[in-house]
């Protein structure tokens, strides 16, 4: 059964210069401890569509629309109040920012403890001790002294290791992680993504991961979705996707197929360069959004919108010319 | 924190030496003889040089410095020239009232300042936004005098709600002493509240933009936590810091308020003393000043660690 399921996700901001579309009609979903990875080139909605599922797009500028259907409710039709109860709580996230996202005047067992004190009602005492256990399972050494120190006592991985400790800290149903290790070393990076693929299995909640990192793609999720231009151009089976890229933007990114394991020996594959630019999202765009860069584009491209079409088993792709079952350029 | 304090305490030392040479230069800067000017229009040659004498104002002005640092070390700020009260006495009867009015206007802007400049930036751009910095620009430009005699006028004369002026000792009563400093205290925290407001607003916007705020959000946080606590405290020191300056404003309208209001405090006695150019009275109130303003400027870096840290002692 689908925990998660969006329906033509619309989240735009007004600008100065027009309305960026940033995420255009997007729908997903994903199941009861599934991993649904999100990938794209940077500014292509990534993070825009995850901040939106727990509505932390700042409004205005942002306004969000469609539906977000959580374990049978549509976040958006929520108050503020049951969306806070939901929060940190049935949703978590973590940041692509572990330097910046913990607060530097705050402790932190402090900010463990809270979302434990918030959502179970737990007393100071309690909370701690929960906090202390929460940095043991993340990974830190000597968490009692730990919880006791500001963020600027550690280091960017343990940093990054508390945020994970305390988005899971109420065993959330769906972890949202956008880009945990982008900002790491890559020595750190391999570290955190053992940890995030250790805990995975250990608490069980639902995960979508946005990553750069096609190894760890491989590695951890189940589905991936691909993004451009603030909308879904395809999504597969991560065998599925790897094995046949049907959309040439997927294609393009992926370059080469990773071999398994790659990430946790260091040599993880990013996604492969693709020359032109992303189209300005202010500007309405007619026809299919990928033809600017695409080398197979034709005129039919250029006028019609390709829509998301089934290409395989639990594979659909928006382009013209990516025939079903056919075996791709 | 114990050994922080002290060493601050010890750093302001060099300060405190500057400001009292400054203080006892008073008397040389002004124009004309002190001894003329202290003996008044209709005194003698013989009268000036008596007076010349008695207050050692033919020694050098070193000795004159030094035997003074000295006197003030043992607590002795000399005596009035118009009324041969000892300083220290006549200060410390003023003390009280005016000490009241600045610690209630303190009170009142923090309580008043801060909530509104955090609003201010949550809202910022909105018609709250909008309407809070423009009060804030009018009670920035209204002179104090305005604003009390104005107050006085509508609270007091008209709707007599509380008393026009007078202070009351916090002896006689928690509701008799506060209710002569409301007036006052919004007169004399008009600027100071406009002040504090804006800085808050600044340093709060400057705050929310960052990504924590984001996570204490994503955490299940209401508004309340995530402004006044993960924001308010990281917006903290800049706040603090113009709180601290805004004393030295406090203590300048004080005597304009106290003038206003009938408040026989320091700002009085300052006046009055300046108009009789009562120089020791002048010097021994400035002196005063200067040292609770180091004192806050000690407070606010003590302030500093507490709030952020990040900041080292
Ligand atoms: N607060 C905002 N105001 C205006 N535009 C925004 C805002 N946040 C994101 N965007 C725009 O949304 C688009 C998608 O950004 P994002 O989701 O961050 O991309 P990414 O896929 O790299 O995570 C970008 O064009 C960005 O400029
Ligand atoms: S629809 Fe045309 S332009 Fe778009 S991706 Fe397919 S081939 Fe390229
Ligand atoms: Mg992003």
């Amino acid at each position: 059964m689908a925990l998660l399921e969006v329906e033509n996700l619309q989240t735009h901001f007004r600008t100065p210069s027009g309305v960026n579309r940033a995420v255009d009609g997007v729908s997903f979903h994903v199941n009861e401890g599934e991993t649904l990875a999100i990938v794209g080139e940077s500014g292509c909605g990534k993070s825009v569509t995850s901040m939106s599922l727990m509505r932390l797009i700042p409004e205005p500028p942002g306004r969000i629309a469609g539906s977000i259907r959580f374990a049978g409710r549509d976040l958006l039709q929520l108050s503020d109040r049951e969306m806070r109860a939901i929060r940190g709580n049935d949703i978590s996230m973590i940041f692509q920012e572990p330097m910046t996202s913990l607060n530097p005047v705050l402790t932190v067992g402090r900010q463990i403890r809270e979302t434990l004190m918030i959502h179970q009602g737990l007393d100071k005492q309690k909370a701690e001790a929960h906090a202390i256990e929460m940095l043991t399972l993340v990974g830190i050494p000597e968490p009692k002294r730990r919880v006791r120190e500001y963020p600027h006592q550690l280091s960017g991985g343990m940093r990054q290791r508390v945020m994970i400790a305390i988005a899971l800290a109420c065993n959330p149903k769906l972890l949202i992680a956008d880009e945990p290790t982008t900002a790491l070393d890559v020595t750190i990076q391999a570290q955190i993504l053992k940890l995030m693929l250790d805990l995975k299995h250990r608490v069980g909640a639902a995960i979508i991961l946005i990553t750069h990192d096609l190894g760890v793609v491989a590695e951890i999720a189940e589905r991936v979705m691909v993004m451009y231009a603030g909308r879904k151009v395809e999504e597969a089976p991560v065998a599925e996707l790897f094995r046949s890229p049907r959309h040439p933007y997927t294609q393009g990114l992926l370059g080469a197929v990773p071999r398994l394991g790659s990430s946790l020996t260091g040599t993880a594959r990013r996604l492969a360069e693709i020359p032109g630019q992303v189209p300005d999202l202010r500007k309405p765009i007619t026809g299919c959004v990928f033809a600017g860069r695409c080398a197979l584009a034709t005129d039919l491209c250029r006028q019609y919108a390709p829509g998301l079409e089934e290409k395989g088993p639990r594979h659909v792709a928006a382009c013209h010319y990516a025939a079903k079952g056919a075996i791709a350029a | 924190m114990l050994s922080y304090i002290l060493r601050r305490i010890v750093a302001t030392l060099p300060v405190m030496a500057i400001v009292a040479l400054f203080v006892f230069s008073l008397l040389y800067i002004a124009p004309g003889d002190p001894a003329v000017v202290i003996a008044g229009d209709q005194a003698s040659p013989e009268d000036v040089e008596r007076i010349r004498q008695s207050l050692g104002l033919n020694r050098p002005f070193l000795v004159q410095f030094g035997s003074w640092v000295w006197r003030i070390l043992h607590g002795d700020l000399g005596t009035s020239i118009f009324t041969n009260l000892p300083v220290s006495a006549m200060i410390g009867q003023r003390l009280g009232p005016t000490l009241s009015l600045m610690i209630v206007t303190l009170l009142l802007t923090i309580v008043v300042a801060v909530p509104l400049g955090v609003v201010a930036a949550w809202k910022a751009g909105s018609l709250i936004d909008r309407v809070i910095m423009g009060f804030a620009v009018f009670g920035f430009s209204l002179p104090v005098f305005v604003v009390g005699y104005m107050l006085a006028y509508v609270f007091a004369l008209e709707l007599e709600w509380l008393p026009v002026q007078g202070y009351t000792p916090l002896a006689q009563g928690f509701w008799p002493w506060l209710e002569n400093l409301i007036l006052p205290a919004i007169a004399l925290g008009c600027v100071y509240i406009a002040l504090v407001a804006r800085i808050t607003r600044a340093a709060m916007l400057e705050v929310l933009q960052q990504d924590y705020v984001r996570t204490a959000k994503a955490k299940g946080l209401g508004q309340g936590g995530i402004l006044f606590i993960h924001a308010l405290k990281n917006a903290a020191v800049p706040i603090v810091t113009v709180i601290g300056i805004g004393i030295a404003l406090l203590i300048g309208g004080a005597v304009v308020t106290e003038s206003v209001f009938a408040i026989p405090g320091l700002g009085r006695l300052t006046i009055d003393a300046i108009l009789r150019r009562d120089y020791p009275v002048i010097q021994g109130i400035v002196l005063l000043f200067s040292f609770v303003y180091v004192l806050v400027n000690l407070m606010i870096d003590v302030v500093y660690t507490l709030v952020d840290p990040r900041i080292r002692y």
